[in-house]
């Protein structure tokens, strides 16, 4: 890349990159919206059971008072720390551990193994057991999350820690930086680009298992709000409680995921 | 008075499943401020040669002194500049080059303004904000070469440093280098497989054999400088490195063709043994 050419339009250059991001960042609520429109018309004109399927407009209806009611955005919360801590849980563990496995040979035979059996299990099917240990409440919600976000996060920080050059390493020993600063100056930002992908799958297969387990077991939060609500025949609740997950999904998307994407986009 | 960098017998082998001998008693001493280029048929282990001397991997036997002193492990006095550059892409090119200088505990305000310094002399004010993704490869190993700088060494090594870079930008950037060792009379050791590149910035190269490497000749370039590459000197050892370059990588095919051929007299062996039912039969009944 010339950076010469960089150099002489550098503010129109980004600028005009700038409103082209903005305006395609915002492209997907079209789409969204069109898919609002057709559900609204297809209950309108009868085209599916009333009583199965609520109009867009009263699902939304609800949705928009429940979110002034807290004991419903307790339910997300609830869910949502469940998930937090179960992603908190297994990074602390997955971190070190893909670190080891990436960066020494013999670990990564003696240690991938062993994951990869873990992870060829269905997770879900640990639950009755977690259930049977900590008893159906958040713990074994917890403990559940952790594992399934434990793969995820493992294998890309593994990978990201294979994939850093060899010179890297050499630099950091040039200029003798002892192993506290090698790890948080070098590693760290090196794999960060891999981790930032684990922990976003994580976090999206752990929206899907906290749920599982809270219909499955009757723990508080969202999941067994809307299971509740839903056998109680007031699908509209049910609905504006998955509406409510999808608010919360896409706003830590955008402002946690998409802050260390854009940091990583800088550089990557 | 002592040299400068002594190499005293520096032996290498690495214990793989075949014992790898890279390095045999490799000797020669350089003198303060000059500028040494190693160069080696491929693969002789010119690269773990100066990796030994930057302290990065340890010689199996022997040892490298600096001002006298062995050197164990990475020395504050020497510093390296990388053929991929090395540079950490998630820091700008200011921060690269007080990564050295961040790593001795220098005060921010501090060593920017050093390592800023450094990047002027490399041609590179104006870009500390840019990202190395940024940059051409020749601007990104003029930051190496600023890191380097930066932390105030006496010796300098540059493992092939100009050898990913196009042929155009490392010619200037080979020229700037050959002014900075003069300006700041740093020693300089370069690992190169380019001739002319040796010839045209080098005090003195050393020519090491093929594997197990060890000192063939040493060639003195008394030649003024700037370099002219058409000088009948210049031309003359250019010629001979280069024929005692050829003479050993010749040398280690047909090692390489002598052992595939007795490999594959065995390989002739074994078939014939297969195929030869009596010789199986007595096989068998050994």
């Amino acid at each position: 890349m010339s950076v010469e050419k960089q150099k002489v339009l550098p503010l129109s250059l980004t600028g005009r990159v700038l409103t082209q991001n903005t305006l395609a960042s915002y492209l997907w609520i079209i789409p969204l919206c069109l898919g609002f429109v057709l559900w609204e018309l297809v209950t309108r004109l009868h085209l599916v059971p009333e009583s199965n399927f609520p109009t867009f407009s009263a699902v939304l209806t609800v949705f928009m008072s429940s979110m002034q009611d807290p004991a419903f955005l307790l339910r997300i919360g609830y869910s949502f720390v469940n998930l937090v801590c179960g992603i908190v849980l297994a990074f602390s563990f997955a971190l070190p551990l893909a670190f080891i496995a990436g960066s020494k040979s013999g670990m990564d035979l003696t240690l991938t193994p062993l994951v990869m059996l873990f992870g060829a299990l269905p997770d879900l099917s640990f639950l009755p057991l977690l259930v049977l240990w900590f008893g159906p409440g958040s713990t074994a919600a917890i403990a559940m999350a952790s594992l399934v976000a434990f793969f995820p996060i493992f294998f890309t920080v593994r990978e990201g820690t294979k994939n850093i050059p060899r010179d890297l390493f050499h630099v950091t020993t040039i200029f003798k930086s002892g192993r506290f600063s090698t790890f948080t100056k070098m590693v760290l930002p090196a794999i960060s680009p891999y981790m930032f992908s684990g922990l976003r799958l994580a976090y999206d297969f752990d929206w899907e298992i906290i749920i599982a387990i809270e219909i499955a077991t009757q723990v508080a939060g969202i999941g067994s709000f809307i299971q509740g609500t839903v056998s109680a025949g007031s699908l509209e609740t049910g609905l504006a409680g998955i509406l409510g997950i999808g608010v919360v999904a896409v706003l830590v998307d955008r402002i946690f995921f998409g802050t260390l994407d854009s940091w990583a986009r800088k550089w990557v | 008075m002592t040299p400068h960098v002594e190499l005293d017998n520096v032996t290498k082998f690495y214990d793989t499943q075949e014992r790898l001998h890279a390095l045999h008693e490799v000797t020669f001493d350089i003198d303060q401020g000059q500028f040494v280029s190693i160069v080696g048929p491929s693969g002789c282990g010119k690269s773990t040669l100066l990796k030994i001397m930057a302290g990065l991997d340890e010689p199996s036997a022997g040892e490298v002194r600096l001002h006298g002193g062995p050197v164990k492990g990475p020395h504050s006095k020497i510093s390296m500049v990388f053929q991929a550059f090395g540079l950490f892409p998630w820091r700008t090119v200011l921060e690269n080059a007080a990564y050295g200088l961040e790593m001795r505990k220098i005060p921010k305000r501090d060593r920017n303004d050093i390592a800023k310094q450094y990047l002027d002399m490399v041609g590179l004010g104006g870009y500390e904000h840019m990202y190395p993704k940024q940059l051409s490869g020749g601007m990104k190993q003029r930051v190496g070469i600023a890191r380097a700088l930066a932390v105030e060494p006496e010796v300098v090594l540059m493992d092939e440093a100009f050898s990913a870079i196009d042929e155009v930008t490392a010619d200037i950037l080979r020229e700037e280098v050959g002014e900075i060792h003069k300006e700041t009379g740093k020693t300089f050791v370069l690992v190169t497989h380019n001739l002319s590149e040796a010839l045209e910035l080098s005090d003195k190269v050393v020519v090491l054999s093929a594997r197990p490497a060890k000192v063939k000749k040493i060639f003195d370039v008394a030649l003024e400088r700037p370099r002219d590459r058409t000088h009948t000197l210049f031309v003359h050892m250019h010629k001979n490195i280069l024929h005692l370059l050829k003479e050993e990588l010749e040398s280690t095919i047909v090692r390489h063709k002598l052992r595939g051929i007795s490999e594959l007299q065995s390989l002739d062996d074994m078939e014939g043994d297969a195929r030869d039912p009596k010789k199986r039969g007595t096989r068998v009944a050994t």
